[in-house]
């Protein structure tokens, strides 16, 4: 019973919250616009807490992630506004991601400081960069290029209801590639179950042979690149960059992988268990501002949600001893 | 056969769902559905007010005022604050489009919120901006005359000191609603044969401007020592008005008859124009005006009306020490 619990508690408790919606909006909720919608509402949070997981699945964290989603923004819009193309304005700002994630990794695994405090001094340094390179103003308007900006507007027009068109948004098919490569990379790979491995017992996966310390350094690479990717998306959605944009996004990442542990069978952090609880923090933004929660009850909601769907799991898993 | 299977199987689970929607929804209406009934009064006109600044004092003024005449109308508001995400005002936008919301007003750079506006466009619900900035896809923005309040407290500067005497500007060009102000100040000042801009100031504005326009004008005061040698200061904000004021006393050249005007009437500048001393007048924008003008606004165009104009102008009031302390 217990065990079911555990296990399904949060699934069932997903089915209602949508169950809930679909009764209470009849109308608007169930359409395949407004999960379109939803779906691109998500993408950025998705990419964040899908490559949050490749960390996560080895007991550590990143709370830089939000800094560097802001710096990647700003670096993009910086490298624009002197005139690079899109291309290289993307390219480097994934290389920031790329190497502050590296930096992140080096600080954990080769100089032994605890994640929890290496990536929160990284975040106050990634935040710093940001407000140094953008001077702490917004980047917008003319120095935006369109082919940038329309990325976040476009996607594949499936058909058109009530005489607007309905589009696969391009932000969710990003997201989705996201997720599906980081689902190959855990599930699928040698490198994905030595990452479980460190993450179940960490000593013993060095005493196996398992090169903790590389492994270690190249996950938090992941989830640097994940991070820049997500800040990028974020800035062609704004059409512009201001160094504090992407903070919220860290938090919100963390909750949903918790979100997805509780549905997992060990409790571990699973790509497509993250993927469900950032859907569930999703539909909970879009249902209650359709039924006109006062966006302040809303966090309160989510929050308490969070709290129920971990207790749940706490006592599923005394009552199963596991 | 196989087929047939499938089609029955699909069949038992439309089945199955409608019960299951049916019987949830009969539940949820009897419990629940009540409590959201009461808010969504039927055919009152709904409109979202979404903004990612509501923690700022302003933009509670526009909003309190705009709830305040929305209920007069009769109107279900629903007031949605993204707590500094802009990101989620555009997905806040596509959801109320989606619930078929009859308007929505922002109060955010319309250039940041690009999806939202078109999200809203192609489902033909009109947007509204407070305070917010012009879009072609905005029916108007509801805001101060930033050439307006320039004229104000130049005009008061100019009359001050009779039509004659030199004056100290404080501008930033870099801000348009800023910039603008500057633009009508120059004007005024130009008109005035005996009125000379003796210098031109733009402060770094990073530590909020009134250290470093404070620093900037002790120069001023170095480089024209007499007595007289400065008649005014004009700031295009208050900030810098509240840094000269400070260097004018730090000098002791208090008592020399130097005007200082700030713009936008912050509380700051309310205390220092009260207590009589050099700086003398700033103006106050009407945040409450802005928020009753803006519903007043939706309700035109709801109402089948068609505005001409893509900016509404609020009138602004100029503060002087005998209104300072009003509220």
């Amino acid at each position: 019973m217990g065990q079911v619990m555990r296990r399904y508690g949060t699934a069932a408790g997903m089915a209602a919250i949508v169950v809930f919606f679909a009764v209470a909006l009849p109308d608007t909720f169930l359409t395949l616009r407004n999960w379109l919608n939803i779906s691109q509402q998500i993408s950025m949070l998705a990419v964040v807490a899908v490559t949050m997981t490749v960390v996560m699945v080895m007991g550590d964290f990143d709370l830089s992630v939000g800094s560097m989603a802001s710096l990647a923004g700003v670096v993009a819009a910086v490298a624009f506004t002197h005139g690079w193309p899109v291309w290289a304005g993307v390219g480097a700002a994934l290389a920031v991601g790329l190497l502050g994630g590296l930096f992140n990794g080096l600080l954990v695994s080769v100089v032994g400081i605890l994640p929890f405090v290496a990536t929160l001094a990284t975040l106050t340094m990634y935040s710093g960069f940001a407000f140094l390179m953008s001077g702490g103003k917004t980047i917008f308007g003319r120095d935006i290029p369109a082919a940038f900006s329309g990325f976040a507007r476009g996607g594949i027009t499936l058909g058109a209801t009530d005489g607007r068109p309905l589009v696969l948004p391009w932000l969710t098919l990003l997201a989705l590639g996201v997720t599906a490569a980081i689902w190959l990379v855990l599930e699928q790979t040698a490198f994905g179950r030595r990452l479980y491995g460190i993450g179940g017992n960490a000593v013993a996966a060095r005493l196996a042979g398992v090169k903790v310390m590389r492994l270690r350094l190249l996950a938090f690479g992941f989830t640097g690149v994940g991070a820049a990717t997500a800040g990028l998306m974020y800035a062609a959605r704004v059409a512009s960059a201001n160094p504090t944009q992407g903070s919220g996004l860290m938090l919100t990442a963390i909750a949903a992988v918790f979100l997805g542990m509780t549905m997992s069978a060990f409790g571990q952090p699973r790509v497509l268990a993250t993927l469900a609880g950032v859907v569930v923090l999703g539909v909970m933004d879009n249902g209650l501002t359709q039924l006109h929660v006062d966006s302040y009850v809303r966090d309160v909601v989510v929050g308490a949600i969070i709290v129920l769907a971990v207790s749940i799991s706490a006592f599923g898993r005394r009552a199963t001893g596991g | 056969m196989g087929l047939q299977a499938i089609w029955n199987l699909g069949e038992v689970l439309d089945v199955i769902r409608n019960t299951i929607l049916t019987a949830a929804r009969r539940a949820l209406l009897a419990t629940v559905a009540t409590a959201f009934a009461a808010t969504a009064a039927l055919a009152a006109e709904k409109v979202a007010v979404i903004t990612p600044y509501l923690a700022q004092p302003g933009t509670q003024f526009y909003v309190d005022a705009f709830k305040a005449r929305a209920a007069e109308l009769g109107w279900d508001v629903n007031v949605i604050d993204t707590a500094g995400d802009v990101a989620a005002v555009i997905s806040r936008m596509e959801d109320v489009v989606n619930q078929g919301v009859d308007a929505i007003v922002i109060n955010v750079d319309p250039a940041q919120v690009g999806a939202g506006l078109q999200a809203a466009a192609d489902a033909k619900v009109p947007v509204f901006g407070m305070d917010a900035g012009t879009d072609p896809l905005i029916v108007a923005n509801v805001t101060s005359n930033g050439y307006a309040m320039a004229a104000e407290t130049s005009v008061y500067v100019a009359n001050r000191i009779g039509g004659k005497g030199n004056v100290v500007m404080f501008t930033f060009d870099p801000f348009p609603p800023v910039q603008v102000r500057g633009v009508i100040a120059k004007a005024v000042f130009g008109n005035f044969p005996d009125i000379k801009v003796i210098d031109n100031v733009t402060p770094d504005v990073s530590d909020g401007g009134i250290a470093d326009s404070r620093a900037k004008m002790e120069a001023i005061l170095a480089a024209n020592p007499e007595p007289g040698s400065i008649s005014a200061v004009w700031a295009a904000w208050d900030q810098p008005a509240l840094g000269a004021l400070q260097a004018i006393e730090a000098a002791g050249r208090q008592n020399e008859g130097i005007v200082i005007t700030g713009i936008d009437a912050n509380p700051q500048a309310r205390d220092a124009i009260a207590t009589g001393g050099n700086f003398e007048a700033s103006v106050a924008q009407d945040f409450a005006g802005i928020g009753r003008t803006t519903a007043d606004t939706v309700a035109y165009v709801l109402g089948g009306g068609t505005l001409k104009q893509n900016v509404v102008y609020v009138p602004t009031k100029l503060i002087t020490a005998a209104n300072a302390t009003d509220k």
